[in-house]
């Protein structure tokens, strides 16, 4: 039997298939324009629905908005308007046809019958679990109301807060904040739990956080992934890292844990947590007094580089840094000296490793041990971290004027976030300012006025912020907590209103990311299922109840279209980076931004025009304008805990999935065999693991993947688990991050815990 | 030709976008994998309740492989055997081999849920779906490879760990009698398996924190 193209088409028209899901979803397909949706999501999409051939298919083209390096470029297949697969762009080398194993399950996330559907109230209180269906104009009302009484009694809207984080980093999804600036000055939980640190430090040393591109990698000739993990959270990355070393590169990787990416590696180099500052500090003298730093780059783009190296010279002896980080001396001097002899070399920075008390210093060690190589500003070096450089949107969605005669807060102004920082007029008022990594306490003890109403758009707050018991007491003081999710997660259940919001296939965006250097439009490919709406069209009908209560108490359009929305967010800055001529090119593919080279002009944003060895901006906010040592957090309780990410879930999306259950049911804790049977602890046993702040049952796994007195925990959100790592981990803030995203970052991995077996 | 999967655990990931990539294709219900990413020194196929094993061949078991937790795979879907004991058995030819290309392939709308491929097949590659009362497994994406694309699993991996091959052509030859480490499979099954492994190592050089 041969494969033509009409032998497929006859079989399939003959119906191969079956007692098909596309059976039942092209019925409803003609079904769901009826109001209310009858479109079924069903727990069991039947096997097995067949391929079509491409040409059966409407295409369209997304992309994954997740909080992810790789920002993959997708194109959806539809047919008879149901979403039957996804495919990774071809068009986009760095996506390459791909997503991973979060990306595929997108039709099931789309189709759950998990999926959070009208809007609902708890009308028993929060955490009763007496939910009732409302219509949405009810909900509006009440939330319309409740906002104006607050402006009435108080005077301002300081009462009401915003919690937002990375659920969507699609641009048109600042139009929330944007929701927010349009009532007047409110309250925001600013900041950002992920990588302040080490944007504060490559701020500090460079002027910017710019990373070269990551497809570069492909020709370095020394890789060291110093505390990240590709091969679990960019596994897009990867096929670069592989190629260098096909080709002769060697790919180092420094970690507390042995990773994916180590196991992939040409060397695993263990280290002390907390520790890697002191590595790269000694990693710079060594080289500095072997000869090999580059001089004349340092001469013409460095300041400070003599108090710098007197620094070195003075406090750093190489005994104490092999002994204080655990690897021996010769260990540390090989690899410092193959890496400067190694041109072009670079280093990856993970997030994990500035998610520690001393985690900015770390990142300004490490940079300076890279610009002393010579690798700033060249091809396929860099010390990379992440980038914001493409994405220099309008943010037509976010900014919004404030009503008229609108009041705020009067104390000192606080930046708003890596992103999108768009400078508003100097206004006599600003918004308020509350850290979001200290959420509980911060909504608290925030006075004068209170808060008392709270949104939560594109953050699981209950999953992923600290400390869980003085959370819900903060969210139990509030009179109206607001929760715009598409599942019913813990911080839907600590919710009064619930609103279902459009995955990303059913509205448009656009989206970039801070990583790699590719844009990709975000089409809707379905129409929205049951009573879901996307956020902008959320705030539009907030802003008509609200203006229908009392007219101009909100800016924000009465009625949006979020492709009009998407299209207002382009400029012409973004076309010539990207070389098109108008956004509508994007519906071909995605495309990349022109090559540059980040600091290859010796042009640094930094006071000083150069790279700061020395800032007075770092003596002025953090005591020290040197990367210096500082010792990590001191241990507080038997076992450091770990929780990095894991490839399973993108914070706490995506693991709750029943497709995802199927390669991945449960959390595990993983102990080195050593501490294990100290404990008794044997593999598959069930251990409690606890500390001040709570405790976690969970079976435990046996592995010297991790390092004696470490224990770790991946961070995840499961759908009927209780688990949750993070009601371990207390709101310590790490040393930086107030610079650039308005506070501190958490020091995460500064947790520690005990365990026994139950 | 005899099409074969060439699977590469010394560059797999284990990431499961196969595995995924493969449901995202074709839907299947919950529980139910046909590529299923196999962790190198941790068996689990009694934790696969779909399929009644081992029954009419015994498993040959695995060649230690001392690899660390979670670090090493191969991915397994369906072998496409030379000699398919899916095909012998099923009493109404809803398993088939194709002459042309050798992929073994299920069609769901002659199967009657016997459940004799479920129980002959000696990799538990035939699934029973309970909810439809039918069998079902990989048959190659066929459609999608006549449709001049190429498998889900093989388009969505990131690092091209898994390849569609010609074992018949003599290029493989190296591949040819490797069997698989660290995970318990029946290579010298009569069924004559046609997937292939390239065997994943340690790094050169690996440093841990002294004991202690
Ligand atoms: S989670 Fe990351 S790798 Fe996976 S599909 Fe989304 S962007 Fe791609
Ligand atoms: S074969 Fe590819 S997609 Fe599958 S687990 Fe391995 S690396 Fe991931
Ligand atoms: S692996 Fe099993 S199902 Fe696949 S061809 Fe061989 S016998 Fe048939
Ligand atoms: S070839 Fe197709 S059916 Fe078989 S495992 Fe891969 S994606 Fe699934």
């Amino acid at each position: 039997m041969s494969y033509s193209k009409e032998n497929v088409e006859s079989i399939v028209n003959n119906g191969i298939s079956r007692r098909s899901f596309l059976k039942g979803l092209a019925a409803s397909g003609v079904l769901s324009s009826f109001p209310g949706g009858i479109l079924q999501a069903n727990e069991d999409l039947n096997t097995k629905i067949p391929y079509l051939g491409e040409k059966s298919y409407q295409t369209f083209r997304n992309a994954c908005p997740r909080n992810c390096y790789d920002t993959c470029s997708i194109k959806t297949y539809v047919k008879d308007g149901v979403m039957q697969f996804i495919e990774g762009a071809t068009e986009s080398t760095y996506t390459r046809g791909g997503c991973c194993v979060k990306g595929n399950s997108y039709v099931k996330r789309v189709y759950s019958a998990r999926r959070l559907k009208y809007p609902m109230m708890q009308v028993g209180g929060k955490g009763s679990g007496n939910w009732k269906r409302i219509s949405w104009d009810t909900a509006m009302d009440i939330i319309a109301k409740k906002l104006l009484e607050i402006k009435k009694e108080d005077g301002t809207l300081l009462g009401a807060a915003l919690t937002k984080y990375s659920g969507n980093f699609g641009i048109t999804h600042y139009g929330i904040e944007g929701m927010f600036n349009s009532i007047g000055y409110t309250t925001r939980l600013a900041g950002t739990p992920c990588w302040p640190a080490g944007i504060d430090a490559q701020n500090l040393d460079m002027g910017d956080m710019w990373c070269n591109d990551p497809e570069e990698m492909k020709d370095s000739k020394f890789i060291i992934l110093w505390g990240v993990n590709p091969a679990s959270n960019s596994i897009h990355s990867m096929k670069y890292i592989y190629e260098a070393k096909k080709k002769g590169a060697k790919v180092v990787v420094i970690d507390p844990v042995f990773t994916e990416a180590a196991s992939k590696a040409s060397q695993y180099i263990q280290i002390k947590t907390g520790t890697d500052g002191l590595l790269a500090l000694g990693m710079a003298k060594i080289i500095i007094d072997a000869g090999l730093h580059d001089q004349k780059w340092l001469d013409a783009n460095s300041k400070g580089y003599k108090e710098y190296k007197a620094y070195l010279d003075k406090e750093i002896k190489l005994d104490n840094v092999s002994k204080i980080t655990g690897i021996p001396l010769a260990m540390i001097k090989e690899l410092a000296l193959s890496f400067a002899k190694a041109k072009p070399a670079t280093i990856w920075m993970g997030y994990g490793m500035q998610r520690h008390t001393n985690g900015g210093s770390m990142i300004r060690a490490i940079d300076a041990f890279v610009a002393v190589s010579g690798n700033i500003g060249k091809y396929a070096g860099g010390a990379r971290y992440g980038h914001l450089n493409t994405w220099g949107f309008n943010y037509a969605a976010l900014s919004q004027p404030k009503p008229e005669g609108s009041v705020g807060y009067t104390g000192p102004e606080g930046a708003k976030g890596e992103f999108a920082q768009v400078g508003g007029e100097k206004a006599a008022y600003t918004d308020r300012f509350l850290n979001i990594n200290k959420t509980a306490r911060e909504l608290i003890n925030a006075k004068e006025p209170k808060v008392r109403l709270l949104w939560v758009a594109c953050k699981n707050p209950f999953a992923q912020d600290f400390d869980r018991n003085q959370l819900i007491r903060a969210f139990q003081q509030l009179d109206l907590v607001v929760v715009a999710d598409q599942f019913f997660n813990e911080t839907a259940k600590w919710a009064d209103i619930v609103l279902p919001v459009t995955t990303q296939f059913e509205e448009y965006d656009v989206n970039v990311s801070y990583w790699h250097y590719w844009l990709t439009l975000n089409e809707q490919a379905i129409k929205p299922l049951f009573e879901v709406k996307s956020d902008l069209e959320i705030a539009a009908m907030l802003s008509k109840r609200m203006n229908q209560l009392q007219a101009g108490s909100c800016t924000f359009p009465q009625s949006v279209d979020t492709k009009a929305m998407m299209v207002k967010e382009f400029n012409p800055g973004i076309y010539e980076q990207f070389g098109i001529k108008s956004w509508e090119e994007l519906k071909h593919g995605p495309v990349k931004a022109k090559a540059v080279i980040p600091f290859a002009d010796g042009k640094f944003k930094t006071p000083s025009g150069k790279f700061e060895f020395y800032s007075d901006k770092a003596l002025e906010l953090f005591g020290s304008a040197l990367p210096t040592y500082l010792e990590v957090r001191k241990p507080y309780d038997k076992f450091r805990m770990t929780s990095p990410h894991t490839r399973w879930s993108l914070h706490s999306q995506f693991q709750n999935l029943e497709w995802m259950e199927d390669v991945h049911p449960e959390p595990y804790v993983y102990i080195n065999p050593e501490d294990a049977e100290a404990k008794m602890v044997k593999e598959g046993d069930t251990v409690a693991v606890f500390n001040k702040q709570g405790l976690l049952r969970l079976k435990a796994k046996l592995t010297d993947n991790v390092q004696s007195g470490t224990v770790l925990m991946y961070e995840q959100w499961y759908n009927n688990n209780i688990y949750n790592v993070n009601e371990l981990v207390d709101d310590t803030s790490s040393d930086m991050g107030a610079f650039k995203t308005g506070a501190p970052g958490v020091a995460l991995h500064d947790t520690f815990v005990n365990f026994r077996k139950l | 030709m005899q099409k074969a999967f060439l699977v590469d655990g010394s560059i797999c990931l284990g990431c499961n976008t196969c595995a995924m990539a493969c449901k995202n294709q074709y839907h299947q219900d919950k529980g139910i994998l046909w590529r299923k990413v196999r962790e190198i020194g941790a068996e689990e196929y009694h934790i696969d309740n779909n399929n009644i094993l081992p029954t009419l061949v015994s498993y040959q078991k695995a060649p230690k492989a001392e690899m660390p937790m979670e670090r090493f795979y191969f991915s397994l879907a369906c072998n496409h055997c030379e000699n398919p004991a899916c095909v012998a058995i099923c009493p109404v030819g809803a398993h088939t081999k194709d002459p042309e290309t050798g992929i073994c392939k299920h069609d769901q709308t002659i199967c009657i849920g016997c459940g004799g491929c479920v129980k002959a097949c000696p990799f538990g590659a035939s699934k029973f779906n309970e909810k439809m009362g039918q069998a079902e497994k990989c048959s190659m994406c066929w459609e999608r490879q006549a449709d001049g694309k190429t498998t889900a699993c093989v388009q969505s991996c990131p690092v091209g760990a898994i390849a569609i091959i010609d074992l018949h052509d003599p290029k493989y030859k190296e591949y040819a009698n490797a069997s698989p480490i660290g995970i318990d499979y029946a290579i010298n099954a009569e069924t004559k398996p046609t997937t292939r492994f390239i065997h994943p190592s340690m790094p050169k050089e690996v440093y841990r924190l002294p004991k202690g």
